[in-house]
Formats: structure tokens, sequence, C-alpha cells
């Protein structure tokens, strides 16, 4: 009898949940997909038609803009978190003084609500009067100036043919040469210190000078006009992709919806970070034994034992990339041309402003399977490559 | 913790990270940086591209002294008339007809800025405001020794309302600005029509025109006026409270449940708990709203709590994580001296786990705090509107003009959270790491 008493103990314990499981996942999961098959008008009960709901999402050109438009923002943006995160949280990661203060300053933009996040960079997305357009233009004249100033070359107004291929040569010449350099430096001085160190130093320096450079290049080259004259990019009102020549390319106003999203990564950097702390030291020094270089000690050592924790973060980020509501719907309201109008405001669309509720469901269903799919794939692309302590 | 040199890595190492991160930190800092300074500035000064780096930031105002009295003025634009040519402004107490203003001298620009003006007031065919200052050129005939100017339609301009503008010989610019009577004229809200305002226009070199700085801080009391701050904050804490609640009771007792107790099932639920964590909002969003409308609690805040009282799959996952790393033996004591199961959760467990359970209300709190989308769909009446969703209606209302206003209270609106963040710094640095610790 005890045994019984216990089971009813434990039963009691967690009915909240058993109610929860029921009622707002299990009972919304199968009415969803019961819905899907039906014709569900406001205020009348659901009426059973098969399939059409599915055929005709099929053919929803709306339906299937929208769906690329999430597949590209995933695409891009969820890459690019996951390796600004890692490369984050490797740099928090590092012994210097005042590592809490970068930490806290990272992670504060996390804590800024989500509608506060859109209405701020709405604004600062403000084609006119918005700094990141005030910044773009005031770091292109810096480049540009920079650029005069170290290679003599260009004009000193900003909006010069920078892709010319004497310039770009110029250009590349410092980089090319730090990159030659930068091996030799440990070979072959190994006994000079002060020498290594005086070539390491030239060879940062030409680093920096080519980047800048080159940046400036690529900023000349994606900006088609002067930024500071009225044609400076529109981000959010822009529905041209970027680069306009590669197919399923971003437009510009996705752009800005992941560079937005990457003031965010900071929240996943600190999850990185907690995990880069419990490496064992061991591993590193046994490493720098062997000699193994910083490079071989990121690849071989840090990225397999966080990569439990990265496949977590994916799996997490496709799963939200299928929710982004809230910034589109205040920012864009889908706009321009659709281009921003990501799943999650289709899904709400239909459901709330065309009260299509079982075309909607069809739809939330669709984004479910979806979901499933891509978790699997990312758990089977895995398989081989997450090392699981212990295991 | 004292790290040797050597452990920290080389100097110049360390400067390159230090270089990195803080060149990070400032481009993460920069958009709440950029969010206060606009909350602090007038509007005229949010709508403008910035003549300096520090006008980013800051406001810059202008103070002219005309006809001398110190004057708020709005430089419109630069204009750089042929140097030794004189051309008359006239005061703004006369009518003109359209045809009577001959803006014919100087470069293209000019021409244009008295079109806009023109334009701006939709008055192209019919008579000019006395409002509007007229700037006449030499097609109009000046009389010096009666100082009158007389128009081309043969009108007459008394002395006392003509200026004589003799552009520098060097050819400098000079400004077309629009003066302001009252300095703090932009804290009127916007849209409203009593503006203490002349909206008359006139011409001075900039050496007449002093830069200020003007910092607005009653942009914030407007701002939260207008959003319904006070009733917004206090339907917020409402949901914050309730959910807060319901998190932390039904979790912990869930947690404990799975953690500790024996039962027929026990490891299959846990699965399934584990597994709904993968489900999206937007599949069981709309049966729950359909379910919620049957009941008829859409437009209640009853929607928006009750959930978190029946527990959610992540608190209680991690809550359970949490408890299964508690001594055991401690339990076991509490059990052999008779303590039935929630007198040693609450006992025992609950002590032991302060760290965890503040981490869960933390987070439903926060959750709450920012939730957009719940209360967009069940809340319609701006009476129950909560912070995030009056923000949101506040811009929508108006079309994102009135920036000053909107960051002041992104301001107010965020600083709570940031407030929290570093009271609980602790806390929260933990339960990040709890987080990550899934995998």
């Amino acid at each position: 009898m005890a045994n019984l008493r216990g089971h009813v103990t434990g039963y009691a314990f967690i009915l909240p949940w058993l109610v929860a499981l029921a009622l707002f996942i299990g009972y919304p999961f199968i009415a969803g997909f019961y819905f899907s098959f039906c014709d569900f008008p406001p205020l009348k009960s659901p009426a059973f038609i098969g399939l059409d709901n599915y055929a005709e999402l099929a053919h929803d050109a709306k339906f299937h803009r929208s769906l690329g438009v999430t597949l590209v923002y995933a695409a891009v943006a969820i890459p690019l978190g996951v390796v600004l995160a890692i490369t984050l949280a490797m740099f928090l990661n590092a012994r210097i003084r005042g590592q809490s203060f970068y930490r806290v300053i990272f992670y504060i933009p996390h804590l800024v609500p989500t509608v506060v996040v859109a209405i701020l960079w709405l604004w600062i997305f403000n084609p006119e009067f918005g700094l990141l357009n005030i910044v773009l233009a005031g770091l292109m004249n810096a480049a540009d100036r920079w650029t005069h100033l170290f290679f003599g070359l260009g004009a000193e107004t900003p909006g010069e043919a920078w892709l010319r291929p004497e310039a770009l040569a110029l250009l590349a010449a410092p980089m090319l040469a730090a990159v030659t350099i930068w091996p030799l430096v440990p070979a072959v001085l190994k006994r000079r210190p002060a020498l290594k160190r005086f070539l390491a130093a030239v060879a940062v320096v030409a680093l920096v000078l080519g980047a800048v450079a080159l940046l400036n290049a690529a900023l000349h080259g994606l900006m088609p006009v002067d930024i500071k004259t009225l044609h400076s990019p529109g981000w959010l009102a822009d529905g041209n992709p970027l680069p306009s020549a590669i197919p399923f390319a971003p437009s510009w106003a996705l752009w800005a919806l992941i560079v937005m999203s990457m003031w965010g990564v900071g929240q996943m950097a600190v999850i990185y970070l907690a995990k880069l702390q419990d490496v064992p030291v061991e591993l590193y020094e046994a490493s720098d034994i062997d000699g193994a270089n910083w490079l071989q000690k990121t690849w071989q050592i840090t990225v397999p034992m966080i990569s439990p924790v990265i496949l977590f973060n994916v799996v997490m980020s496709i799963i939200g990339t299928f929710q982004v509501f809230a910034e589109p719907y205040i920012m864009t309201g889908g706009g321009p041309e659709d281009k921003t109008r990501f799943v999650a405001m289709f899904v709400y669309d239909q459901a709330f402003q065309y009260q299509r509720v079982g075309y909607a469901s069809a739809v939330a269903w669709v984004l479910f399977l979806m979901i499933v799919a891509l978790t699997i794939l990312a758990f089977r692309i895995s398989q081989k490559r997450v090392y699981y302590a212990g295991r | 913790m004292a790290v040797s040199d050597e452990k920290r890595g080389p100097w110049y190492l360390r400067m390159v990270v230090h270089a990195i991160l803080a060149t990070g930190a400032l481009f993460f800092l920069m958009p709440l940086v950029w969010m206060i300074a606009t909350s602090l500035k007038p509007l005229s000064e949010t709508m403008k591209y910035p003549e300096s780096a520090s006008d980013v930031f800051l406001g810059a105002g202008h103070r002219a002294a005309i006809d001398g009295r110190r004057y708020e003025v709005v430089l419109e634009r630069e204009i750089k008339p042929a140097p030794d040519k004189p051309f008359y402004v006239v005061r703004p107490k006369e009518t003109f007809s359209a045809g009577e203003l001959w803006l014919t001298f100087g470069p293209e620009t000019w021409k244009k800025f008295a079109v806009f003006n023109l334009q701006e007031l939709g008055q192209m065919d019919t008579p000019v405001t006395p409002e509007m200052k007229v700037l006449a050129d030499d097609k109009n005939r000046f009389d010096p020794a009666a100082g009158t100017l007389t128009l081309s339609s043969g009108r007459k301009i008394p002395a006392e309302l003509v200026r004589r503008v003799t552009p520098a010989a060097d050819g400098s610019a000079l400004w077309v600005v629009r003066e302001w009577l009252a300095a703090d004229t932009d804290m009127r809200e916007v849209g409203s029509t009593d503006r203490e305002v002349t909206r008359a226009w006139d011409v001075l070199p900039m050496s007449q025109i002093a830069k200020t700085r003007r910092v607005i801080p009653q942009n914030y009391p407007i701002a939260l006026a207008r959003t319904g701050f006070v009733r917004c904050l206090v339907n917020t804490l409402f949901l914050c409270i309730m959910t807060v609640g319901g998190a932390v009771i039904s979790s912990v007792l869930v947690g404990y449940g799975f953690a500790f107790l024996e039962f027929k099932g026990r490891g299959v639920l846990f699965a399934v708990t584990v597994a709904t964590m993968m489900i999206p909002f937007a599949i069981t969003m709309i049966p729950v709203y359909l379910l919620y409308r049957d009941l008829g609690w859409v437009g209640s805040f009853k929607p928006l709590w009750v959930t978190s009282w029946f527990g959610s799959a992540f608190f209680i996952f991690l809550l359970r994580q949490f408890f299964l790393g508690l001594p055991k033996d401690l339990l076991d004591a509490a059990r052999i001296d008779g303590c039935t199961e929630l007198e040693i959760l609450w006992h025992v467990v609950v002590p032991l786990s302060r760290p965890a359970i503040a981490m869960v209300a933390l987070f439903t709190f926060l959750g709450t705090w920012k939730d957009f989308m719940g209360p967009l769909i069940y809340l319609n009446h701006p009476s129950q509107f909560t912070l995030s969703l009056s923000l949101q209606a506040f811009y929508t209302e108006h079309g994102g003009t009135p920036w000053h206003l909107l960051m002041a209270a992104s301001t107010v609106f965020s600083l709570p959270l940031i407030i929290l963040f570093f009271a609980t710094m602790k806390t929260f640095i933990r339960g990040i790491a709890m987080t990550g610790i899934k995998g």
C-alpha cells in the first residue's frame, strides 16, 4: 500500500503540470491538427474539408515568400550568431582584467524589452537621421582619409572609385606581406625575442592597415553611391537584395533585422563562456607540450569541448527563427513587399487579421514539421562531430 | 585571484584583447547611449543631420540676437550670395502676394528655398501670411534716403520694416534661420497647434549665431503622460507578480516530484516534458486562444497569467536538474524523522535551492515584462495595456515622428530590468550558466 501512496503523492506533486500538458499543450496540439483539416470561420464550428488547406498552402505564393524569408534569415543569422557568440566568448574568456565588466556590457542588450529593441532600432535604421547611417558615413570618410594618408591613393573626397585594379593590388600587398611574415615569426626567430616582437608588431600594423583599406573598398563596392547623399541605405524600407548578384540574397530590410539580432549575441556568448570555463586546463597544457598553436588548440580542443552547447543553441535558434514576430510586426509590418513577413507573422495574420483559423493551423503544422525535420538534420549532421564528455 | 603574468599571456596580446573587447563594448553600448541621448534632445534636433560628432549624442541649439532680443533659432540652410550684392529682409508685418516676391538673385538653392517656404505654407497663389519674412532683391527699388522699399507691384514698404543685408566681401556664407520665441518650445506635444513659435525667417552671418547645448529632461514627464505610464506599469507589475508566483510555486512542486518522488511513468512524463520545449508558440497559439475565448477571458488579464500556475517545461527541467544535485542524505534524514514530502520540500529543498528558485523568478519576471505577443493577442482596451503594448501603440499612433518622446519612454521602460540585473547579478550569471548545462 505504501507503494501506491508513493505513486499518488508523486502524481499530486506534478498535477499542475499534467493539467498544463493536457490543456495547454496536448489539446492545442491535437486540436490544431484537426483544425488544419477544417474550414473554421469565426463564431462557427469547424467543418471538415480534408486536405484543402494543405492544397491551398502548396500554391500560396505569399506563404512561399514568407517561408523563403524565414529560411534565408535562419541561414544567415544562425551561423553568423554562432560564430560571433563563440568568438566573443573566447575573448571574454581571456585572462585579462575587467573580464566581468565586459561580460556585463555584452549581456545588457538582452535585458532590453523586445518592443524597445524594435523601436530603438527603427530609429537607428532611420535612413536620414539614424545612428547607423551617420556612423557609416563617418567610418567611410575616416577610412578614406586613412587610405589616402597611408597609401596616397584616391581623392580626399569620399565616393572615389576604389576598385581600380592597381589600387586593389596596393591594398592587398600589406595584407599578403603580413600573412607571409606571420608563420615565419615563431619558426625563424625563436631565439631572438626582441626581433620577433618587432616583426609581429609590423605584421599587426600591416594587417590592420590592409584591413581598413580592404573594408573601405568593400564598403564602396557595396554602397552604390556616396552614403552622405540622399541615397544612403534605406535599410528597413529597402526591399532590394544585397548583394544583388547573388540569388536568394537577403534584402536590405532583412539584413537590418539580422544586424539587429546580432546585438543580442551577448546572451549566447555568456552561455558559451560558462562552457568554455569548464574545459579542463590540462587539455591545453598537454597541447602546449605537444607544441600546438592557437588555431590548432581552438579547433582540436575548444570547439569539440563546447560542441554540445553549440548544437543546443543551433536547435533553439532554429525554433526561435520560426517564432520571430514582434520585430517585423512593429518595425516593418512585413514590408517592403513582404520581404520581412516571417512565417510567425503570416500565421498571426491568417488567424487574427483574416480570421482563417483552419488555414492558419495548417500553416502552423507545416512549420512544426519543418522544425522537427531541421532539428533531426542538425542532430544527424552533428552526430559525428559533437563530443559528449563521458560517453 | 592573483594570476601570474605568465599565465595572463604577453602584454601586447592582452592589449590586443582589451582593444578588441573595448571596441566591441563601444558598439554594443552605442544603441543604448543613442537612446538616452535622443530622449534628452529637442524634437528639432532629432530630425537633423548632425554637424559634428558631438551633435550625434548631444542636442545642439543656436541662439542669435535679432533686433536686440535673444532668440532660439533653427538653422535652416546655408546660402552664399554674391559678395557686395545687398538684399533686403522685410519685417513680417506686411502681406504680400506671391507675384511680388522676386527671389531670383543668388544661387539656385536660394530660389528653391523661397519656393519651399511658400509651398510649406500652402500659399503659392494666395497672399503670403504676415509671419513670413520676405527677402527682396534688386528688382525691387530701394530708396536709401527714405529707407523704403518699393516692390515691383508698386507697393511701398516703410523703412522700419526693411533691413538691408550686405553679404561679406569674402563671400562667406550666411545662414537662413527660423526663429523660435521660447527656448522650450519643443517640449510641447507633437501635433499641437498652440506652439509659441514665431514662424519667421531671417538671414544672419554665422558670427551672429552662437551654438548652445540643449538638454531637455522635460521630455520624460511628457512621454510618460502620453503613454499612460503609471497605469501600464501597474498592469505590468500585476502580471509580473502573478506569473512569478505561479511559475515559482508550480515549477518547484513539479520539479520536486520529478526529482525525488518515485511513481509510475515518471521517466516517460519527464521525457515528454523536455520534448515539449521544442514546440513553438505559433503551433499552440490558435487553439489556446480559442479555449480562452470560449471561457470569455479574452480582453482580461487571465490568459496572460493563469497558464504560468501550471508550470513551464523549461523551469521544471532546470529545477529538477538542480534538485538532483542536492545531497540526498539530507532528504533521507528528514524522511526518517517523519517529515511529509511537503515538509521536506519546504524545510530542506527550498532553503538549499534559493539560487535556482530566484533564477526562475527572475527569468519569469523578465519574460512577462518583455512579452509583446501575448498582450497583443489577449488585451484590447488601452486601460489594460502593458508597457510593451502601450509603447507600440504610441509608436503606431504617431507613425514614428516624436523620436525624443519614444526614446524617453523606451529608456524608462528598460531601466527597471537593467537595475534588476545589477541588483541580482550573481543569480543572473549563475542562471545563465545553468541554462547552458543541457547538452
